[in-house]
């Protein structure tokens, strides 16, 4: 004998295993194993919230900047135009920042020329995606993600250099980073002075220069377990009227403590300038 | 057939914040119906897409066009992988003002009807937002 309630039961069955199969589906995409090498964005943008207080005097860690598909708050820009003096303005004019004036084609910056690294303190302020910070007991260092720089931040309490680019034997060569010493001003804020930076590089992504007696302030502030803040400031006279300030910039949290690798490959923009950056800006540029 | 296609065209700075726009006509951006992907190549600062496009007279154009950087392609969820040599396809690419074949990519339009788009918008948030391209 036929059972009437037997098709229905089967398909209510059938209907509740379909179900269950596909919302087993959607667990295992939300539970989908994850490379502990990759960077999740949608990780760091559903880490929301403080998370707590801050540590003291920690800094230590790898920190999203802007751009990270982290969802971080835009960064306060250099400012611009910042006063210059005289020498200043003569050295800003030789620099040939691409925007809506200039091209690619015609642009100077030896970055988005040759790679050349950014030097301190542009590389704290342009394409600052993410960084870590960790340290020894004498020295923080500061791994900024792109180009894979690092900073060296004394802490033993040496006096900054005070004649770099002289003469003489104890004189000390410019270099590209500057030379640091850093200090806690208090629990949650980290203050680093340095000078002495490479004058050929840039101090921001609009051409503005330093000399190599300029003296860059940065204050790192943890304002929570989840977030940074950097204001940056520099004072160099002969360039500048007043102390100008180069930036604000926010950091999160990367819960992963991973990020994408990210760097400028020399080879790759001569062929990009080649065959795309030139050619868009220059109709007379062979490809 | 080269086709303009109108748009409303909304520019996130981030996404130009490396490379800026101001070489591109941002107002209309070229269709390339049928262009067969000849390299995708993976590189920073930008990833270049090479198609040829076949024009109304029958000659082909050999066209190359810029992404985001790859940080931010990926955020978009872009891979190296992502296109193909061989690959046939339309792109719609803003052309550089020189009106040489070169240009600002952005989107293409695959075989299955699938669309990738670049990061002009939304790209730090994962946005996917049109830029006023009609599908």
């Amino acid at each position: 004998m036929r059972k009437p309630y037997t098709g229905v039961i089967a398909g209510v069955a059938g209907v509740l295993f379909l179900s269950a199969l596909v919302a087993g589906q959607d667990n295992a995409q939300n539970n989908a194993p994850r490379s502990p090498w990759k960077y999740y964005p949608e990780d760091a943008r559903a880490n929301t919230g403080d998370g707590g207080p801050a540590p003291k005097r920690d800094l230590t860690g790898t920190w999203a900047g802007e751009s990270s598909g982290a969802g971080i708050k835009r960064l306060v820009p250099p400012e611009s135009p910042p006063p210059l003096t005289p020498l200043g303005k003569q050295l800003f004019d030789r620099n040939k920042a691409e925007g809506r004036e200039v091209l690619i084609a015609q642009s100077n910056d030896p970055h988005v020329r040759y790679c050349d690294p950014f030097g301190f303190p542009r590389n704290m302020n342009d394409q600052i995606r993410s960084m870590t910070i960790t340290t020894l007991p004498d020295r923080t260092f500061v791994l900024v993600k792109f180009m894979t720089i690092w900073r060296e931040i004394w802490m033993d309490g040496r006096a900054l250099p005070a004649n770099v680019g002289g003469r003489g034997r104890d004189a000390h060569d410019p270099t590209y980073n500057g030379y640091s010493v850093g200090r806690w001003a208090d629990d949650y804020t980290f203050v680093v002075e340095t000078t002495g930076m490479a004058p050929e590089t840039w101090a921001t992504e609009s051409g503005y220069p330093h000399s190599v007696d300029a003296r860059v302030t940065e204050r790192f502030q943890r304002k929570s377990k989840n977030d940074l803040t950097l204001t940056m400031t520099m004072d160099d006279p002969k360039l500048y009227t007043r102390p100008v300030s180069l930036g604000e910039i926010y950091f999160r949290w990367i819960p992963s403590q991973t990020f994408f690798d990210f760097t400028c490959i020399p080879s790759s923009v001569q062929r990009y300038l080649k065959e795309m950056g030139d050619p868009s800006g220059d109709p007379g540029a062979a490809r | 057939m080269v086709v303009l296609v109108a748009g409303l065209v909304s520019i996130d700075r981030s996404s130009f914040a490396h490379h800026g726009a101001a070489a591109f006509d941002m107002t209309s951006p070229v269709e390339l119906k049928g262009a067969v992907v000849t390299e995708f190549l993976w590189i920073n600062p930008h990833p270049l897409i090479k198609a040829d496009y076949k024009d109304e007279k029958g000659e082909v154009q050999h066209w190359t066009m810029e992404m985001g950087s790859t940080v931010s392609a990926q955020l978009v969820g872009w891979t190296r992988t992502s296109l193909n040599s061989g690959d046939v396809v339309t792109l719609y690419v803003w052309q550089a003002k020189t009106k040489l074949p070169v240009g600002r990519f952005n989107k293409v339009l695959f075989s299955d009807g699938t669309t990738m788009r670049d990061t002009q918008t939304g790209g730090d948030d994962g946005g996917r937002a049109d830029t006023g391209v009609r599908q």
